[in-house]
């Protein structure tokens, strides 16, 4: 059986001052589901929630929210949660009174009201604090009550704005951790809108890729990290080495790839076609990138180089070893023994053909 | 320059005159308005104002043609306020520049202005006549009607952006977070807005009472001999009377009664929730 | 689109209030009559003419410039030395010092014109120029202290620092950084200084000798007695002259600086 769709979104197109932000915009969202928008500023991921949300009306296409179409529906009609970026907590009322301010609207008894809304402050873990103005609450703690406010409605899809994204590294992570714990307890389909790659990763059951007001793609956080449908979505997630190079032969479904400096690598047949001959980009991600002796015996796609810099940060070290006219970016998490990163040591690098990613180029 | 040299030099041409021109002529005016006509120490001039009816009556005049002023600039101003914390920064702007450019006009001006549009042949009783609507001029002018139009013109700037800055403040997104809510434009608007433009409310019809409470120019010209004010007594009463000693103790009575209503009213206002969410 | 809202129909409506009298007066000193009708009865520039028959207006005129010029500058001066004080050096008492220095704005001007008139009797300036021109500048300073330090405010004073370490005399720090970059908030001082001692009537009122008036209170006097287009064609003058020095403090400052409003653009 299939699962239910929560959201739909139809060909949805948005135009400012002839400006396209949005456009081609076609997503289901299962009953449930952990969706996050993830992209750089103004690629439209903003735009989209504002739409669904109701704050903005799409140019063309149509939205779909528990199967009834939402086209021109004012927001405070479309039963939905949200949180924003700056909290937009009411100023001039206490904890207790935002947090009840939905039911109060929804006319829900005092008695109701007064449980539902202590039981999701239990749920945010911040029962003490009811009696107190949002000024008085620490950053991650207005955080908190904002997303119980949401919650209390019972809304049938709970609309994230950034919602971290004002908070310090620390509060950041311990928060992301709470929302997940959140999104397990209670299972509202939720819809986040981030522009920072770890917290879609770590997040979301599907990530949507945006850029320029497209989707690059939309897939789970394994997909987009290691299949990436686009250069852009490899580049945006994660860090990567990129090579320039041509085809020079095709066994099966190994290429080998000559880049523009004459390293040449092996790597599998992508999914598009490419031929002998073909420019095409290669890219290999810095963790994928094995040091070894430079004696070490020969493999598929083996380079020799010299250190040009490391970086030490802690949990790993960053080391740049330069290989002809190419600089390779490496993420040593462990080091061989009797290896030495010392700048100008000479050194090996390998990597298996399955992590060598190929993007087809020009056809030349 | 050494800075222990430095403060006094820089301070001293605008302390001299705050000296000068303020300080002691505010302390020659109340040593003269506790003195009765022989000169001696007395609170004559100030028990005169309390228990004459003439005085108390002017007095209550005032407040009310200030009052009445509050109101007319609330009403219109409120409006032009919301309009512009919703308008485009380019709107906002053009809207500041057309509110304040009057203002920088002398109020003798504006009301001359007034006088023409409002008088008995003025433009609105010429045109309402002229199009049948009245038989009769309209008396818009030479009575406290009069006074409190030229006074909104005069204040209704001060009104709008106080008020106008305070919105400014107001997180855009409190409004969204309202709707999402559930909360309807009106309903946001008195449960969200409104109390949060609060600060600038206050700030603007304490700002505008006080102006319109010692406001001269206008119920000289807009008024006439009928409107009289306590600016326009303590006037006569130094320049035309000349009772100095009274017209120094009505120039201290206008400016304690401003006081203390502002002060009055200010208790009433800031209750203790208002402490909680606005004090810095 | 938006359809108009009811804020937008009265924000329009309260700005052609606001803008009324300029709106009304300009046609009316055109009239051709020999009184103010509506609307204004042919169209001639005898009303202009009249001006130059009045030579109370002109003199008048005349000692409105010159006090406004005086006091723009004297208010200026002194201004922006005191917010240097306060601005640069912390010393005990600053805050106190700040506020007396604002108390006049507190003050009904029709008050400090009455004290001024007592006291200046006693000492022999009241009905002088000089004493006139003490009283405008005290108005004028509290404004030109608060524009002086709201520019003092966001300068930062390690640009001086920088300017000794590389080689300049006390003075030659002050002429080629400070000066220049306070500048904005120095002339709008003395603008807003020229027009608030051109446009002042209520403490002038008290302290003018019979025969040297300002133009505001000629003007003033004038209108309790008669009401014609001459009064039109005088003010006619005015707007335009004190439209001239409004568009200058726009470019110059900008009018929303200029009332404290934080004027956010987005």
């Amino acid at each position: 059986m299939a699962a239910k769709i929560d959201v739909e979104l139809r060909n949805i197109k948005k135009v400012f001052q002839n400006n396209v932000v949005v456009q081609n915009f076609n997503l289901q969202v299962e009953q449930g589901e952990f969706i996050s928008f993830l992209g750089p500023s103004g690629c439209g991921k903003t735009t989209t929630l504002n739409m669904i949300a109701g704050f903005l009306e799409p140019d063309e296409g149509d939205l779909f929210i528990k199967g009834q179409r939402m086209n021109g529906v004012p927001p405070h009609k479309r039963e939905l949660g949200m949180v924003f970026q700056t909290y937009s907590l009411f100023p001039h009322m206490t904890v207790a009174e935002n947090v009840a301010y939905g039911l109060k609207l929804r006319k829900v008894s005092k008695t109701e009201m007064q449980e539902r809304s202590k039981r999701v402050l239990e749920l945010v873990k911040l029962p003490h604090v009811a009696d107190r103005y949002p000024k008085q609450l620490s950053g991650g703690q207005r955080q908190r009550i904002a997303i119980a406010r949401a919650l209390v409605i019972e809304p049938s899809l709970l609309l994230l704005d950034e919602p971290l994204s004002n908070l310090d590294a620390k509060l950041r992570e311990e928060l992301r951790d709470e929302l997940k714990r959140l999104h397990q307890e209670i299972g509202v389909t939720t819809i986040f809108v981030t522009h920072d790659q770890e917290e879609a990763l770590s997040l979301s059951d599907r990530i949507v890729v945006l850029n320029h007001g497209h989707v690059e793609q939309i897939g789970t956080p394994a997909d987009i990290y290691h299949r990436p449908a686009s250069e852009f979505v490899h580049t945006f997630i994660g860090k990567t080495n990129k090579l320039e190079g041509r085809v020079v032969a095709r066994q099966d479904r190994l290429l080998t790839v000559e880049t523009q400096s004459g390293l040449r690598l092996k790597a599998v047949h992508p999914e598009r076609a490419v031929a002998e001959g073909d420019a095409v980009t290669v890219f290999i991600r810095p963790e994928k990138i094995r040091l070894t002796a430079a004696d070490a015996p020969a493999d598929a796609n083996r380079a020799k180089g010299k250190v040009e810099l490391t970086s030490f940060l802690g949990a790993f070290t960053e080391c740049d070893v330069r290989i002809g006219t190419e600089v390779l970016s490496v993420k040593v998490q462990m080091l061989d023994p009797g290896l030495s990163l010392s700048i100008g040591s000479d050194i090996c690098c390998q990597w298996s053909p399955e992590d060598v990613l190929i993007m087809p180029g020009e056809r030349g | 320059m050494g800075r222990r040299l430095a403060v006094p030099l820089l301070l001293a041409p605008s302390l001299i005159i705050l000296l000068g021109v303020f300080l002691l002529p505010m302390l020659l005016m109340l040593v003269l308005s506790l003195q009765n006509d022989q000169q001696q120490f007395s609170f004559e001039n100030y028990l005169l104002f309390i228990q004459d009816p003439f005085y108390t009556g002017i007095l209550w005049r005032t407040i009310r043609v200030s009052l009445w002023t509050v109101l007319f600039s609330l009403l219109l101003g409120f409006p032009v306020a919301i309009y512009m914390a919703n308008a485009s920064g380019k709107v906002r702007g053009i809207v500041t520049m057309l509110i304040l450019a009057p203002h920088l006009i002398s109020v003798v001006i504006r009301n001359f202005g007034w006088v023409v549009v409002l008088g008995e042949k003025g433009w609105i009783n010429e045109l309402l006549l002229s199009i049948g609507f009245i038989h009769e001029p309209l008396r818009l002018l030479y009575n406290e009607l009069g006074v409190v139009i030229g006074l909104t013109d005069s204040f209704i700037a001060y009104m709008v952006l106080a008020i106008a800055t305070s919105l400014y403040s107001v997180d855009q997104s409190l409004s969204k977070a309202a709707a999402i809510l559930g909360a309807s434009r009106i309903r946001s608007f008195f449960d969200v807005t409104l109390p949060l433009s609060l600060p600038g409310i206050y700030a603007g019809v304490t700002l505008v009472f006080s102006l319109s409470m010692s406001a001269f120019v206008t119920p000289s010209l807009m008024g006439g001999t009928s409107v009289k004010v306590l600016p326009v007594i303590a006037y006569e009463q130094v320049m035309s009377t000349l009772n100095w000693p009274l017209g120094a103790a009505l120039s201290f009575l206008l400016l304690g009664s401003t006081i203390l209503l502002v002060a009055l009213f200010t208790r009433l206002a800031e209750t203790k929730r208002y402490k909680e969410v606005f004090a810095s | 689109m938006k359809k108009p809202s009811l804020a937008g129909i009265i924000t329009v409506i309260v700005l052609l209030l606001v803008n009324l009298p300029i709106l009304v007066i300009i046609p009316s000193s055109f009239t051709a009559a020999g009184y103010l009708s509506f609307p204004p009865e042919g169209f001639s520039f005898r009303w202009y003419a009249k001006i130059f028959e009045r030579p109370e207006f002109i003199d008048s005129f005349w000692v409105s410039l010159q006090l406004a010029v005086i006091t723009a500058v004297l208010a200026a001066l002194i201004g922006t030395l005191a917010a240097f004080a306060l601005a640069k050096y912390k010393f005990r008492g600053s805050q106190v010092i700040n506020s007396l220095l604002l108390s006049p704005l507190t003050v009904p001007s029709l008050i400090i014109g009455i004290a001024a008139l007592l006291f200046f009797t006693r000492i022999g300036l009241a009905g002088t120029f000089a004493g006139l021109l003490l009283a405008h500048v005290l108005i004028s300073v509290p404004y030109v202290v608060r524009l002086v330090l709201t520019g003092l405010s966001s300068f930062d004073f390690t640009l001086e620092k920088a300017g000794y370490m590389l080689g300049a005399s006390p003075a030659r720090v002050f002429w080629d950084i400070t000066l220049p970059l306070l500048r904005p908030a120095i002339v709008s001082g003395m603008i807003f200084s020229f027009l608030t001692s051109f446009d002042n009537v209520t403490v002038s009122l008290f302290l003018v000798a019979p025969d040297t008036t300002t133009l505001p209170l000629a003007i003033f006097s004038y209108m309790q007695e008669t009401l014609d287009p001459l009064v039109a064609s005088i003010s006619s003058v005015v707007i335009l002259l004190s439209l001239v020095f409004i568009v200058i403090l726009e470019k110059v400052y900008g009018l929303d600086r200029l009332f404290g409003l934080q004027s956010q653009s987005h």
